[in-house]
């Protein structure tokens, strides 16, 4: 502070704290509302879908089986699907009965009097046997059924019992097959009735146990590995290379600097489509380019093979992104102020040295930072080897996201697909504390 | 380093550009030869006498490649103006104003947009068609906040950081407002930056894949990097087509490269490196 300011500020001084204090808490007000907005987004759409990944991962979760479709921590019956069968069952049963006899006949009679033992049984629960009329009503008049009323909770020994009933009695029906009548309709109704009972599908984490022993997700990591490692050195190596070279004043920089542009602006979809007509066994010129150089035996060689394919994803990648690594190089390079240079070379350092002594210290951030975004870019690789290679051949290049997204929408196992996508979490989240670490708060830190 | 640039430099920056280039140019040579001459003998031949527009015409014609350009159209630009629009009013806050817990909230917005998407799919997929919103334009534009937000959060925050301290100081003297202080002194200077920040968040909604694969799998609704992706035939892919595909995608971003590569640059940068 300026002495001359002193006496100016000595009389209203307890005056201004004031203001400042009232100025402070203004301004958290408004902070905390302007930024309530970002954050409640965020959350429900970034944050919660991670641990709900991570719930799911828990359950056996698989969206084309009805009672597994959600995840289910206690035991349910949906009787819509019960109500859809089981009169029809019984009725059915009561036929054949009419033609059985002897043995047959005893033992359809006692599946029959077990199915409908189960069935005073559920009725015997009030609220649920008031939901078992309304259903059935509406099943008779054909209006649709909310799955809030047709999924009930049930108690476990009620459950058990009727899961029970409805397993042994579709065991039964198929070992009858031969003496019934009309064995499909029987067989068929009880297999449906099954389904109308939801066990709980928690496993805990049986999913993680078994993908952290399969051979396909190692496999998957490592070429995940191999494909990040490999690419995200190339691009920094070429890259700054690049930026060193472009760092000077020369005609027609604007034009040099939109050209690098157009490789990271296309969607990597469409350039990763682009490069596989480029390296098609047939018409390919870069494969035929590199066969002609000796690179491969044969120009089908890119493709078929499990070197070639991840030559061609690897090499897709490095021609995408060396650009977007140049140019966060040359803006560090940009900040280095000549002078330093200047007095090296009058101190004659050599330009090998001036690069190891100046340019690389200085640039160290400006390196740790793109690397650090196109490591974990190259980590959650998906678009350009689904649509290059699909993760072949022989799952040779299929990355730990190709996958999980094969998993969940291939198999539709969301359960597992979930664990891994938590496994690639986990890894990303690794990747980017390590990073982080030799960054310090660099990357956070004001002005 | 301010080096001149010798001849020698010219030449290794020609063949650079031709280098990044050639892809390209070879697929706009393709696009307009006739299909034939796409396979064989000619396949390997730059140049053909007989130019065609047939794969630009095929590609409007036989797939609906104008409704998937509309529908990225239409989830890209308003994901942009919502994201950047939410985005700002928390970049205001994080850059100018003082309050506890900023540093926490600018790392967990830097943290969110390196989720891998793969890790929010499944929730968002399973909630979306809980909700009946696969197939529409909504079931990306929600979904797509995921990564735009955070982009727009962590860009426009370097951006307000740079306009001089002093020039709202002196219109608080004067009296305005919080509110008008934004809009009539931040706002003005923050334009160039919020442009810039709409552009970078407008190419990464239209580049977009993984979401848009898996939850708008109708072709009305289809984006076209997913369009494209596939134009696979039955039993071959339909390289004339794709190669048009592609150069039609291209030119616009080509053309919006060349006009705003300094605003772009200046984007990509800006968090990066300190000044």
């Amino acid at each position: 502070m300026k002495p001359d300011l002193m006496p100016n500020n000595q009389k209203p001084i307890a005056a201004k704290t004031k203001q400042k204090a009232k100025k402070k808490r203004s301004d958290r007000s408004l902070g905390y509302m302007l930024i309530a907005p970002s954050m409640i987004l965020i959350l429900i759409i970034a944050i919660w879908p991670v641990f709900q990944s991570f719930y799911y991962s828990m359950f056996d979760l698989r969206l084309n089986n009805p009672a597994k479709s959600e995840a289910y921590v206690s035991y349910k019956v949906n009787l819509q699907t019960y109500l859809d069968n089981y009169p029809f069952l019984i009725s059915s049963l009561e036929d054949e009965l009419d033609e059985a006899t002897g043995k047959t006949k005893s033992e359809l009679e006692a599946i029959k009097t077990n199915l409908e033992k189960v069935d005073s049984e559920l009725k015997a629960d009030g609220e649920l046997s008031s939901k078992y009329d309304e259903i059935d009503e509406k099943l008779t008049v054909m209006e649709p059924i909310s799955e809030e009323l047709a999924v009930s909770d049930l108690d476990k020994e009620v459950a058990l019992d009727l899961e029970k009933a409805v397993t042994d009695s579709s065991e039964q029906l198929r070992e009858l097959k031969s003496e019934l009548k009309n064995p499909e309709d029987v067989i068929g109704l009880s297999s449906s009735l099954k389904d109308s009972v939801i066990t709980p599908n928690f496993i805990g984490l049986k999913h993680y146990k078994e993908n952290l022993t399969d051979s396909r997700m190692w496999k998957a990591i490592q070429n995940t590995t191999v494909f990040t490692v490999i690419s995200v050195f190339a691009e920094l190596v070429i890259g700054l290379a690049i930026a060193l070279l472009i760092n000077k004043a020369f005609f027609g920089r604007g034009l040099v600097r939109a050209t690098i542009l157009i490789p990271w602006a296309i969607p990597t979809a469409v350039s990763a489509f682009m490069w596989k007509y480029l390296y098609d066994g047939q018409n390919g010129i870069v494969a035929k380019a590199f066969a002609e150089i000796g690179l491969f035996d044969q120009m089908t060689d890119m493709l078929t093979t499990s070197t070639g394919a991840m030559f061609a994803v690897i090499f897709a990648d490095v021609w995408k992104t060396t650009p977007y690594m140049a140019l966060l190089l040359l803006a560090g390079l940009q900040t280095i102020p000549s002078s330093l240079y200047e007095a090296a070379a009058i101190d004659g350092a050599s330009k090998w040295k001036q690069f190891l002594k100046i340019t690389l210290p200085l640039l160290k951030s400006s390196i740790l930072v793109a690397l650090l975004f196109r490591t974990l870019d190259a980590f959650r690789v998906f678009d350009l080897i689904y649509v290059l290679t699909g993760g072949g051949p022989a799952n040779s290049t299929e990355t730990i996201s190709i996958l999980a997204y094969k998993v969940m929408f291939a198999q539709t196992n969301f359960g597992e697909g979930s664990a891994l996508s938590v496994i690639v979490f986990v890894c990303v989240a690794i990747i980017s504390m390590i990073y982080i670490k030799f960054l310090g708060r660099d990357l956070l830190n004001d002005r | 380093m301010n080096k001149k640039a010798g001849p020698m430099f010219y030449v290794f920056l020609t063949l650079f550009v031709f280098l990044v280039m050639f892809p390209f140019l070879w697929v706009l040579a393709s696009s307009i030869k006739p299909v034939a001459e796409l396979f064989g003998d000619r396949a390997f031949i730059p140049f053909t006498n007989n130019m065609t527009g047939e794969n630009y015409e095929s590609v409007f014609v036989n797939y609906p490649f104008l409704k998937y350009l509309w529908n990225s159209l239409v989830v890209s630009t308003i994901t942009t103006v919502y994201a950047v629009l939410v985005a700002s009013f928390a970049a205001y806050a994080i850059a100018r104003l003082n309050f506890k817990g900023k540093t926490v909230i600018l790392g967990l917005v830097l943290s969110v947009s390196m989720f891998p998407q793969i890790a929010t799919i499944s929730p968002i997929y399973i909630v979306l068609k809980n909700l009946g919103l696969t197939n529409s334009y909504l079931g990306l534009i929600i979904p797509y906040t995921t990564f735009t937000l955070p982009l727009s959060i962590w860009l426009l925050v370097t951006f307000f950081r740079k306009i001089p301290f002093d020039l709202e100081e002196a219109a608080k003297m004067d009296g305005a407002s919080p509110m008008q202080t934004y809009w009539r002194v931040i706002l003005p200077l923050a334009i160039p930056g919020i442009f810039t920040t709409a552009i970078l968040v407008f190419i990464s909604a239209w580049n977009e894949f993984l979401f848009a694969l898996t939850i708008n799998t109708d072709d009305e609704f289809k984006t076209v990097p997913v369009g494209i992706a596939m134009f696979e035939g039955q039993f071959t892919i339909p390289w004339g087509e794709v190669t048009a595909a592609t150069v039609i995608v291209t030119v616009p971003l080509v053309i919006m490269v060349l006009l705003f590569q300094r605003r772009i640059v200046s984007g990509l940068t800006s968090g990066a490196v300190k000044e």
